[in-house]
């Protein structure tokens, strides 16, 4: 049960308030939120979907756009939102209900002054018993596209031994198909799956007897399922970083190359790490990319957070970074030491190894076009130093 | 912006934002009022109106106060155009409260809309309608949901189940019963949507009233995995509490695995072996010991029995009565236990819950792992690990939810998580809060297999840039040293490195090193000496004043240790000597400790050399500048006073005996064996798993532990609901918010103790008792009888067509004829219901009835007891408990004023200052413009309240009456007041009583069948209820005496009116029928005027049945006040159809 939803911006101003029951809340608690920056419970799950479906609607979510936008995300609050019990938040029927902002209807109020967002009548689908899909699509392009998007965790420890290393993934289904199609996916070593999360459309009983999807998918871009691959052995890339503390000076050197090649190209290879407060300057020079030294204030401390991007690695050396850093007077050796966190991305594969055996329709007219694609990407992939 | 093109990339991009803004409301955000809204809103086109209301809706949204628009954008809501409605219908949920009068315009558009045919429409208005939150209007949304309720399309279905929890919060009581009931209906749809919602209405409005899901369990258990995500976290807590409340908690569960399972088995209804277990607790407990062992660290049974009794009883009420073990046992063995196996009930909800441990929402996940955690068999709860650790992979809040959740359930079953340490590890983008969570819950759960990964982790941790993580993983290295002693040693080595290499600013990180190696050492000094004297020679270097303390409190305490620190301490000791004066008091304090300690334990040879530097010490202590310090010198000196001044009195062997006490007694204080402090958990507080409590560690507001189990005691769950109600309530009526729910069962209670007591009556024309059937017919009842107006009630219908009565509404609600057509429509609606009824009724006992007697009811006023309602609650006013009832005293002041008895007590065991309750303030501002309207000029300065005399002072468990003075500015809006306490301030709300709206207007029955008769039709509203107090009352009585049936019956009705309404009694009627038991014809009048305007108004009961069944009361009130009379009307045949509890 929630009493009031606010909008905070970036600099803790509130642009928009709704209350949502009897017991009024005065706009000043949020100052007190903003300086704990806490949230909990159901309701903060609940907070997390409006915000997906507003950055849905608005195509991000900023001041400006909340602002630009405020009369949609007031009809959508109140849309979602009931007495502070969640109304509807399947964004299928909401955007039947709310039409979201695009170029024509914008173009449409320019022109003529008049514009309507709001629907003259209830979607259909509230009342079907999947509330998820529009009632009877119409699709000229028939086709189906699923992807495998992994994430990689690891955590490589100080002595360069592989701590834990894992893979989150999900299935990510992009449906164009007319009708009610029944669609079943199966996996070829299924077994590896440690843990599952389904969408709602995903009927379970076959998935606890055979470990088969069976759904009615949802019309568009959808997360069908998400998994968890644990005890993984291959990490793809190596990176490894050495720090020597000597009279107060710091010599850095950090090394990056392949591990396990996949055979994909691996790119977008990032290597991050904060510098500890007692680092008074940074003098960094790569054989390979660029280097970054942001600041970032993040309450009341500064934070340099020095960014290595590396791209693609090259075929002729392995990308090295060196440097010194000089360490607040009275140091002698550097007391912590930063953990480096490392991007990549793989296209073309995932790493977990599962694979998909086969996609079978029901209900179809026509046999729709399948694609199947697979994607790789560093999660929270960290090697300490 | 075609100048711009071909210019630079950034003012192209501003640009590309500028031409992206087209379109959109931007310009309405960013300057909302430059043009003059007032004149939009008048516009007879459809964007005009939407381009002001935006503009309005911007200036909300930016905190603005636009509530003087109102009128206007009310005005609006007639409009066809959906988007207008739609943004009328934000604006006006925004302001409705404030401006009520002017809402009320409204009301006629929203009944309009009900019956489009739009089903987006009807919901919409429904929405709305229920939202606006106005009592008087109550009745109508009441109305309207219940048709909504059986809309066909979903969505409506849906919105009037989440409007009953918006007519609730009203509190208006005499709706209370219809709510329930029309969320039991919702509850039967067969849509699972509709259930959702439904379950939603269930939990706000009446979450103890278990009997509703009875009815319905087994069909909600199926229809749940479809149910939408959010009702499903509802439904899912729901369901867990039926399942206890029916079942009891389940035998194989971990709720029950500390409990003795021979007991349980032999267990079977019977509780004499539960009593023997009790009159031996400490067999109990010695019982329980030797099977935690067996289990052998499978699950921690001393924490699972406070987990579990927290869920059930909430862990204030756990803890405040945690030290009286007895009290405790017995309650526990009250309980009745089930098994998962062959209970079909629980077995289904188990069923029905797995599957959701893989849904998407994370609050379905944890919602049902709750459910599995407390209800499932032992060896099955391991189903919840990986969903739960699943979850962690989530944002960084959600993953402390999540944390916070399995800290509870490893604290009570390590075993569940052991195998899963590794994903406790950190990750860079934890929060610190996160990070202690997992710290915590790794030193939980490691094993003797996973200890020394998990120690290489935490090396790893001590480098972290976070210095106040790295502390605490020194605490959990500590931790685990001392729960794995293999690894002890190389915990202290690392340690040791740590406390040595530790820089100045480290301040944490080294007092918790030195703390941990202090807990360590202090398993097993003896073996450890090399560390103590390691530590010893460190001293020189550590500099931070606590670790100094601790490492000195180790030179005391372990001073007689092994071989070396005998040897070193002369040196120690001359070293402590010389840098005393330079030390933190907190040092000194430990320094003086540590000597006094040393020379104890000092042998002889020694000895002249220790108690020649305490003595030293002891000068410089007793010369310092901290009290505290001279303190502890004085303190040490008296006490070892044996041997510091031994020398001299070496030979006096008077002294001897003193000297023999002194030593005992400084061994007991300097040598006493230190004593682990309690484990921290006994003081944690466990709230259900996935409640906000938990979370948060406090009861958050709407909390409530588990039901009792079994306290759903019944066979049939369909039969009846009164029953499972009241068989409930005792188990928690304790835990229910609702001050007014309780609140019957204390004016109930007192009536049924005062009728035991000899009541005295009079009978105005007869004699006493037995005799009144004699005294035959007086001719102003026959002229009573027949001037009865039944023609007049078909004609309620039309109100408009009454010029007066349509006048009088507009002079109340400043041209809003709108309601006073509609609350007529409604008075209408209900008539047409009870119409065939009540012409019969009026009509039976004319034609009947020959003869009737009537009698006088003396003394009754001394058994009105007023109710008594909650203003403030002691747990929210830190022990102030402020109660009020409405007094039937006049005020001198004002004839709006109604008198309130208003009671402080002081619940705490602090007195309290400065009590007063005021205006809030700003409620009265905002609120004048509106007052102004409604009230006439005469009474305009009148306060909402006189002011009140401050209570200066409140001692500890003393009640200090006052009598306030009031003026409601509607009788059904409650006043918000402040109460100021200890310069404090309580918001409270006085809810008003319609009853104290009248004051007794004393007549005979002459004038008062003369004032009715000038009040018939759209003036007389009736309504029939049912009445069962008397019954009670009768069997109570158990005289069998004839008249006596009546005359309870009377009083009971008499009493209970005038407990809750301030009318006068003006006649009790009586029949004087063959039939003695038959009660058809009893009459009661009662009379009263309006405080307001002087306006009479008539109330007459008139019963139908025989004596000892329920009796048919039909209620007729005549009033001029068209919705005065209405409410009043449904205000008495709630309390009278509301049975006494008692």
């Amino acid at each position: 049960m929630m009493q009031c939803i606010f909008l905070l911006s970036d600099s803790g101003e509130v642009m928009l308030e709704k209350q949502l029951t009897g017991h009024r809340v005065d706009r000043s608690i949020c100052a007190w939120f903003w300086e704990q920056s806490i949230a909990q419970g159901d309701s903060f799950k609940f907070l997390c979907r409006v915000a997906d479906v507003l950055s849905d609607y608005l195509g991000g979510l900023n001041e400006d756009l909340i602002k630009d936008n405020f009369v949609i995300v007031y009809e959508l609050l109140d849309e979602m939102i009931d007495n502070g019990f969640p109304l509807t938040t399947e964004p299928n029927i909401l955007r039947e209900m709310i039409a979201p902002p695009n170029i024509v209807s914008k173009m449409l109020s320019v022109v003529t002054g008049t514009s309507s967002n709001v629907s003259n009548t209830l979607p259909v689908a509230t009342a079907s018993c999947v509330p998820w899909r529009k009632m009877d699509p119409k699709n000229t392009s028939n086709e189906v596209y699923v992807d495998l998007v992994e994430e990689m965790d690891a955590i490589i420890s100080r002595d360069g031994t592989l701590v834990k290393c894992e893979i989150y993934g999900e299935v990510q289904v992009n449906s164009h198909l007319s009708g009610l199609p029944d669609l079943t996916l199966s996996f070829a070593n299924a077994s590896i799956l440690n843990d599952v999360r389904f969408h709602p459309c995903v009927r379970l009983r076959p998935w606890e007897s055979q470990q088969i999807l069976s759904f009615v998918p949802p019309d568009g871009q959808f997360k069908l399922m998400s998994y968890r691959v644990k005890k993984l052995k291959n990490i793809p890339i190596y990176v490894k970083p050495q720090l020597s503390s000597d009279s107060g000076m710091c010599r850095i050197s950090v090394l990056v190359g392949i591990k396990n090649d996949p055979r994909k190209p691996i790119d977008s290879i990032t290597v991050e790490f904060q510098l500890p407060p007692c680092v008074l300057s940074a003098n960094l020079t790569p054989n390979h990319g660029t280097v970054n030294i942001l600041a970032s204030k993040v309450l009341m401390f500064f934070d340099h957070t020095c960014s290595w991007s590396i791209g693609r690695l090259p075929k002729d050396k392995a990308p090295s970074l060196s440097g010194t850093l000089v360490l607040a007077a009275g140091l002698e050796r550097l007391p912590v030491f930063p953990t480096f966190q490392v991007g990549f991305r793989v296209m073309g594969i995932a790493l977990s190894g599962l694979q998909m055996d086969k996609l079978d329709f029901k209900n179809l007219p026509s046999r729709p076009y399948k694609g199947f694609r697979g994607l790789t990407r560093a999660g929270e992939y960290q090697v300490r130093s | 912006m075609f100048t711009q093109f071909g210019a630079t990339a950034e003012s192209l991009s501003k640009a590309s934002t500028m031409v992206f803004r087209i379109g959109t409301d931007a310009h309405l955000y960013d300057d909302p009022d430059d043009v003059n809204i007032a004149p939009l809103l008048d516009s007879k086109f459809d964007s005009e109106k939407c381009e002001a209301l935006k503009r309005l809706l911007a200036l909300i949204a930016q905190g603005f106060d636009v509530s003087n628009f109102f009128p206007q954008v009310v005005k609006n809501v007639a409009s066809q155009s959906i988007e207008v409605k739609k943004l009328v219908y934000l604006y006006l949920l925004h302001y409705a409260e404030k401006r009520p009068n002017e809402a009320l315009l409204s009301i006629n558009y929203f009944q309009k809309d009900l019956g489009d045919t739009n089903p987006l429409v009807r919901a919409w208005a429904l929405r709305t309608m229920a939202g606006i939150r106005l009592h008087v209007i109550a009745p109508l949304v009441l109305v309207a949901v219940s048709k909504c309720a059986r809309d066909p399309s979903v969505y409506v279905r849906k919105c009037a189940a989440n409007a009953l929890p918006k007519v609730h919060d009203l509190r208006l009581e005499e709706n209370t019963a219809a709510i329930e009931e029309l969320v039991g209906f919702l509850l039967n749809d067969n849509s699972p949507g509709v259930i959702g919602a439904a379950a939603a209405a269930f939990a706000s409005v009446c979450p103890t009233n278990l009997s509703l899901i009875g009815r319905n369990y087994r069909r909600l258990c199926e229809t749940l995995p479809d149910v939408e995500e959010w009702g499903q976290i509802v439904l899912i807590g729901i369901l867990l509490r039926y399942a206890i409340a029916r079942h009891g908690l389940v035998k194989e569960s971990i709720m029950l695995s500390s409990r003795d399972l021979e007991n349980i088995a032999s267990e079977n209804g019977a509780s004499d072996t539960y009593q023997k277990g009790n009159e031996d607790s400490n067999a109990y407990f010695g019982l329980k010991e030797s099977n935690a062992d067996l289990t052998n660290g499978v699950c921690k049974s001393e924490v699972v029995d406070i987990v579990s009794r927290s869920y059930l009883e909430g862990p204030d009420k756990y803890l405040s009565k945690h030290r009286c073990a007895d009290v405790l046992s017995s309650e526990l063995e009250g309980l009745h236990f089930t098994s998962a196996k062959d209970n079909e009930d629980i077995k289904i909800l188990l069923l029905c819950t797995s599957p959701l441990l893989w849904s998407h929402n994370s609050a379905v996940v944890l919602a049902a792992a709750g459910v599995h955690w407390i209800m499932a068999p032992k060896e099955d709860i391991q189903k919840i690990v990986k969903p739960l650790l699943f979850l962690m992979r989530s944002s960084n809040s959600s993953k402390y939810v999540v944390l916070c959740n399995i800290q509870v359930f490893s604290k009570a079953v390590p075993s569940l998580f052991a195998p899963h340490f590794e994903d406790f590890f950190m990750s860079p983008s934890d929060s610190y809060q996160v990070k202690a969570l997992k710290l915590e819950i790794l030193s939980t759960i490691a094993t003797e297999s996973s200890i020394s990964s998990i120690f290489q982790e935490f090396q790893d941790y001590v480098k972290d840039p976070d210095r106040k993580f790295a502390a605490d993983t020194v605490a959990a290295i500590g931790l685990c040293a001392q729960q794995f002693p293999k690894v002890a040693n190389t915990c202290l080595e690392g340690l040791l490195a740590l406390a040595s290499h530790a820089t100045d600013g480290e301040a944490i990180v080294l007092l918790q090193a030195i703390y941990s190696i202090k807990a360590i050492i202090g398993k097993d000094p003896s073996s450890n000496e090399k560390v103590i004297v390691h530590l010893i020679r460190s001293l020189e270097s550590i500099r931070v004043p606590a670790a100094r303390g601790m490492i000195i409190w180790m030179v005391g305490e372990y001073s007689d240790i092994g071989n070396v620190i005998p040897k070193v301490l002369p040196v120690v000791l001359k070293y402590l000597a010389r840098c005393f004066t330079v030390e933190e008091v907190e040092t000194k304090l430990q320094i003086l400790n540590a000597c006094g300690k040393v020379l104890l334990h000092s042998k002889e040879e020694e000895l002249w050399a220790y108690r020649k530097v305490l003595s030293y010490m002891l000068d410089l202590a007793r010369c310092d500048l901290n009290y505290d310090i001279r303190d502890r010198a004085r303190f040490i000196k008296e006490l070892l006073s044996c041997y510091i001044g031994s020398s001299d009195t070496e030979e006096g062997k008077a002294q001897q005996e003193s000297r023999d006490v002194s030593r005992v007694l400084a061994g007991r204080i300097f040598g006493g064996q230190i004593k682990a402090p309690s484990s921290e958990q006994f003081s944690a507080r466990f709230y259900l798993p996935g409640s906000l409590s938990h979370v948060v560690l406090h009861a958050a507001p709407g909390y409530e532990p588990l039901p009792r189990p079994c306290s759903l005691n019944f066979e049939d769950p369909s039969i009846n609901s009164n029953i499972v109600e009241g068989a409930k309530r005792p188990g928690d009526g304790a835990t229910q918010s609702e001050s007014y729910t309780d609140d019957p069962d204390s004016v109930s209670g007192s009536l049924n103790e005062e009728s035991t007591s000899d009541y005295s009556y009079a009978d105005s024309i007869g004699g006493s008792d037995g005799t009144g059937g004699s005294n035959v017919s007086s001719s102003l009842s026959e002229v009573d009888v027949h001037k009865e107006p039944l023609i007049h009630l078909s004609e309620v219908g039309y109100p408009n067509a009454n010029p007066d009565g349509g006048s009088h509404v507009d002079n109340q609600y400043s041209g809003s004829n709108n309601l006073g057509e509609l609350i007529s429509t409604r008075s209408l609606e209900s008539w047409l219901d009870e119409n065939p009824n009540s012409g019969h009724n009026l009509s039976e006992p004319s034609s009947i009835r020959k003869s009737s007697a009537r009698i006088s009811i003396g003394h009754i006023h001394g058994r009105v007891e007023p109710k008594i309602c909650a203003l403030l609650d002691p747990a929210n006013g830190n022990g102030l408990s402020v109660d009020y009832a409405f007094s039937s005293e006049l005020s001198s002041l004002s004839p709006l004023l109604v008198c309130l008895q208003v009671s402080f007590k002081n619940c705490s065991t602090e007195p309290m200052m400065n009590l007063q309750l005021v205006e809030d303030n700003k409620r009265q501002d905002s609120s004048d413009h509106a007052s102004a309207m409604t009230e006439s000029s005469s009474h305009g300065d009148v306060p909402s309240l006189v002011p009140m005399e401050e209570i200066a002072n409140l001692g500890p468990s003393e009640t200090i009456n006052i009598m306030l003075q009031v003026r409601f500015r509607h009788h059904l809006l409650p006043l918000k007041l402040v109460l100021w306490c200890n310069g404090k301030t309580y918001p409270v709300k006085l809810r008003p009583d319609i009853g104290y709206f009248v004051r007794p207007l004393p007549m005979d029955i002459g004038v008062f069948s003369a004032k009715e008769a000038q009040l018939p039709g759209m003036f007389e509203y009736t309504r029939r209820c049912i009445f069962t107090d008397h019954i009670g009352e009768l069997k109570k009585g158990d005289k069998p005496g004839t008249n006596d049936q009546f005359l309870v019956i009377c009083e009971c009705l008499a009493v209970k009116v005038l407990s809750n309404a301030n009318f006068f009694l003006v006649s009790v009627d009586m029949p004087v029928s063959a039939n003695l038991d038959d009660a058809s014809g009893l009459r009661l009048r009662f009379s009263g005027e309006l405080l307001s305007n002087s306006v009479p108004c008539l109330v007459t009961l008139v019963l139908e049945g025989t004596c000892f069944e329920p009796l048919n009361i039909l209620v007729k009130v005549n009033c001029e006040e068209t919705v005065f009379g209405l409410n009043l009307l449904n205000r008495i045949v709630n309390l009278l159809a509301e049975p006494a509890r008692g």
